[in-house]
């Protein structure tokens, strides 16, 4: 684990499963004390783990040289995760989300992780790279003002 | 750390298997138990009971492992049934709606008993 400038610790991570485990454990640490339930919690932990599940496996080929980052930083009105990476962009708010009516119909499986950020988190932000900036940022919020 | 996983497969009378969970099942252990899933059901088992009581944390990749089986097991004429969640793992098949699709039972003999006499 790394800190930046302002002291914000980092996770850099290498992109493969096994570290989904390390993933959760940073996050975890960080919601301790900010007043989420523990449901809430596991949301936020479950929004992030499929977050790079995802880039793990679709964007990364499981290709543990490849790397990318998890910062949590709170303030009184949220929680964000941001999630950096310089793989392929891939914007997770243009996916199409399953309709579940169907998918239980049709026996899918497979493809619930962004329905899964979707309905844990209240926003969800895609900043491909570009325009200066060399990695893509998803920022995961969860809203902290009902509390 | 949060990553261990457990597994063991218990053999019934009347063709039923009850697959007991502990730990941590993501996407980096998924894969464990879709083996043992497929081990059970080409053994011969056709009525499978998941045992969640030590089960701490699952994502969509568990999820997705049922999904996998279930048509399969069905058409058979078994089933997949689920029993003894942690509120937190169910809160997760909860969030997409799984409980339309399958069974939960808070027991496992609960489980049984409804897989009818020869179970």
């Amino acid at each position: 684990m790394t800190t930046a400038n302002n002291d914000i610790p980092i996770l850099t991570v290498s992109a493969t499963t096994e570290r989904l485990a390390d993933v959760r454990d940073f996050v975890r640490a960080r919601l301790v004390g900010l007043g989420f339930t523990e449901i809430e919690e596991q949301g936020i932990v479950l929004a992030v783990d499929e977050a790079c599940s995802n880039l793990i496996r679709h964007a990364f080929q499981n290709d543990a040289s490849k790397t990318f980052t998890v910062a949590v930083t709170a303030t009184d009105a949220d929680v964000r995760v941001e999630i950096r990476d310089m793989s392929p962009a891939f914007d997770p708010c243009c996916a199409g989300l399953p309709d579940m009516a169907a998918y239980f119909r049709d026996r899918r499986a497979g493809g619930l992780g962004i329905l899964i950020m979707t309905r844990v988190m209240d926003d969800i932000d895609y900043h491909p790279s570009g325009n200066g900036t060399p990695f893509n940022t998803l920022v995961l919020t969860k809203h902290r003002s009902a509390r | 750390m949060t990553k261990d996983f457990a597994l063991t497969t218990t053999s019934h009378p009347g063709d039923v298997c009850v697959i007991s969970l502990a730990g941590y099942l993501d996407a980096h252990t998924a894969s464990r138990l879709e083996e043992a899933m497929q081990t059970a059901i080409s053994g011969g088992c056709r009525k499978v009971i998941v045992d969640f009581a030590e089960l701490e944390y699952i994502s969509s990749a568990g999820l997705g492992v049922f999904m996998v089986f279930i048509e399969s097991v069905r058409s058979d004429g078994g089933d997949i049934k689920l029993a003894a969640m942690k509120a937190k793992v169910f809160t997760v098949f909860d969030l997409l709606g799984f409980p339309v699709l399958f069974e939960i039972y808070p027991t496992v003999p609960e489980a049984l008993e409804a897989f009818g006499p020869a179970a």
